[in-house]
Formats: structure tokens, C-alpha cells, sequence
């Protein structure tokens, strides 16, 4: 598994289209077609949310070439008040829809994985 | 009546109207998945329906007993419904057509507020203006970077406009003009409005049922009984 790409970046909303659009980049390099790539930007965008909501304020994403593209995104720095919301159970549902071997940590560290195939 | 007094009470009664109540609480979830899924090419008001028609199919095929959360469930069924809508109309959205609509607004939409404001706007700006999200002003900006089809691509010296193939066939655009009006001659006068609504005009299913004076629940059956038909017909060379 080849590291690609690491961002650190503070979670907030004005940061989503940088992140979607590096997300994007890196998904047309592992050569993943239009609909994938888009299906990426969601679980992307979706584990951000899912960290947010978990208490922490900033993030760090790794992009791994594997066969395909690899992502990981975990929760950075001081962990704060959770405030979970319903629609957490859609994201995490919806992360398993669309990508492969996801893997949600939620002990200690707070970390989502999954994995596009190319 | 709690989640699984109702599902229960569904699946032993099949009354129509405890569907509809299980509905109509979970439709929030058909509006928050289809939202994820816009910026494809395909308006929001359809993938609404098509998430909503996906969570009225999952209801009929949950099962309590089974003891997982209903929105764990449906997530799942709505995207692959979607997906398969997406997969469906995939020959028909043009993406590059739709980026390349998009830059030229953009030219126009810069200009505008460049003269307005004096200075060069900011993609938030334009997106704003524009009624667009940031990221699709970003990515048709990204889009426009310009390569000479002279330039050589091989080692043989062969250039862009050597290796790519021409953008249209002349003879089979002909061929595809012919196969389409036929096929359209033998649909009936309400079959031809919907397809000039949704396919000639790009209006969504939403637009056409108000102009057809219809329900958008009419037009996404009559649109999905048409393009069956029409399948049918080329498969069985009529057309």
C-alpha cells in the first residue's frame, strides 16, 4: 500500500470542496471511473462528518494506492463533547454502501476506512 | 404505534395507509441521501423521487424480526437505487456538454460582476450568482486549461489531432436521427410531449408534470413505460 496523499485540515464546512476536489484528483489518478470517483467525494465528505459529530475539530486524510484508491480519515488532536445525530447511522450505512471494506473505529481514536477497487 | 407495532401491523394487513405512515416518516431519509448524490448531472427533484419510490419498495421488504434499524436498511437500497438510475440515464446526461455549458456561463457570469464590482470575483461569487456549488465553478474552471492538438503525444510524432477520434460520425448521426424518429412516430401524443418536455427541453420530471398538468408521480411512470418501449423496440429491430 503506497501513500499518495496526507492533508490535515481543520473540519469545517468551508474546507468540503477542497477536500471533495482533492478527493476527486486523486480518485482520476488511481484511474476510477466518473461514478466512483463521485461515490468517494460522498464517503469522504460523509467520514468528515461522522469524526465531526464523534467531538473533534480537526482531521487527517491519507490517500493510499492499493489496487484502487485507499482512504483513510481519522479524528486529530483533542477529542471534545460528541453530539451524534440520527442521521449518523445514514452516513455509516451509506459508507457501506458505496465503498468497500469500510471499517469504522470508534474506541479511543475515531477513524473510518474504506477502500475504492479500481 | 411505535416503529415495530407498525411494521408489524403493515406486514399483517397490508393496509395501504400504515404504508404510507411509515412513509411519511421516513421520507427525511429519501431527501437527505438524494442531496448526497446531486452535482451528477442529475436534478435533485428526481432523485428525490427515485429515493422516494426506493424507501415505498424497502417497506414492503423490511423485516422487523430481524433487528436492525429501518434507516440501516433502507440506506443502502435508496443508493442502489439511485446508482441504478444513474447507471440508467448514463447515456443520456452529458457531462462534458454540462461542464462546457457551465464555463460558458462562468465567462459570462466573471465579466458581470468584474464590471460591477471592479475587480476579478472569487468562485464563491460566481457560484453564488450562478446558483451553482463552488465545487462545479472550480472543477469548469479546471476544466477550460487548453492543449494544442498539434502537440505530439507519441514518439512516432503523432499529434493530439492524429490519435483523437472525431467528436461525431457524420453517417452515423444520420443512422441515430433516423432510428429516434421512427421510434418516436410510434409513440402516442402524450408519450411525444414527455419526451420533448424531459429530453428536448431538459426540463425535470418536476417542470413536466406542471406543463402536462399531471402528477410527477405520472410522468416518472409514463417516462419509464416509454423508455421500456422504446428499448423493447430496438432490441427487437423495429425501428
Amino acid at each position: 500500500m503506497k501513500e499518495r496523499l496526507t492533508m490535515e485540515l481543520p473540519l469545517g464546512s468551508e474546507i468540503m470542496t477542497t477536500v471533495r476536489l482533492a478527493t476527486g484528483s486523486m480518485a482520476s489518478l488511481m484511474r476510477l471511473d466518473l461514478d466512483r470517483s463521485e461515490d468517494c467525494k460522498v464517503c469522504v465528505t460523509e467520514s468528515l462528518l461522522l469524526i465531526t459529530h464523534a467531538g473533534f475539530s480537526r482531521a487527517r486524510v491519507t490517500y493510499y494506492e492499493d489496487g484502487g484508491l485507499f482512504v483513510r480519515i481519522e479524528g486529530e488532536g483533542e477529542r471534545g463533547a460528541a453530539c451524534a445525530v440520527p442521521e449518523d447511522e445514514i452516513s455509516a450505512a451509506l459508507l457501506g454502501a458505496l465503498a468497500e471494506n469500510v471499517e469504522i473505529i470508534r474506541e479511543g481514536m475515531f477513524s473510518v476506512s474504506f477502500a475504492f477497487k479500481a | 404505534m411505535d416503529d415495530k407495532e407498525l411494521f408489524a401491523a403493515y406486514r399483517a394487513t397490508g393496509d395501504i395507509a400504515l404504508r404510507n405512515e411509515i412513509a411519511e416518516k421516513y421520507l427525511y431519509i429519501a431527501a437527505v441521501i438524494a442531496k448526497k448524490f446531486t452535482g451528477r448531472g442529475v436534478e435533485y427533484d428526481d432523485l428525490y423521487q427515485v429515493a422516494s419510490l426506493a424507501l415505498l419498495k424497502g417497506i414492503d421488504r423490511f423485516d422487523p424480526e430481524k433487528g436492525i434499524l429501518f434507516s440501516t436498511f433502507i440506506t443502502p437500497t435508496i443508493a442502489g437505487e439511485i446508482k441504478n438510475y444513474f447507471r440508467d440515464r448514463s447515456r443520456l446526461v452529458h457531462l462534458p456538454r454540462k461542464v462546457a455549458e457551465l464555463r460558458a456561463e462562468l465567462k459570462k457570469a466573471s465579466e458581470a460582476i468584474a464590471a460591477e464590482t471592479g475587480r476579478k470575483p472569487t468562485a464563491a461569487e460566481i457560484a453564488e450568482r450562478l446558483g451553482v456549488p463552488e465545487e462545479d465553478v472550480v472543477r469548469a474552471a479546471e476544466a477550460g486549461s487548453v492543449v494544442s492538438l498539434d502537440r505530439p503525444v507519441r514518439e512516432d510524432g503523432l499529434s493530439y489531432h492524429d490519435v483523437l477520434p472525431a467528436a461525431e460520425d457524420p453517417f452515423e448521426e444520420v443512422d441515430n436521427r433516423d432510428a429516434v424518429l421512427s421510434a418516436l412516430k410510434t409513440l402516442s401524443q402524450e408519450e411525444r410531449a414527455l419526451v420533448g418536455f424531459r429530453y428536448g427541453q431538459a426540463l425535470s420530471q418536476v417542470e413536466t408534470a406542471k406543463r402536462m398538468g399531471v402528477s410527477q408521480m405520472y410522468v416518472s411512470r409514463l417516462e419509464r413505460k416509454i423508455l421500456e418501449k422504446l428499448k423493447e423496440q430496438f432490441k427487437r429491430g423495429l425501428v
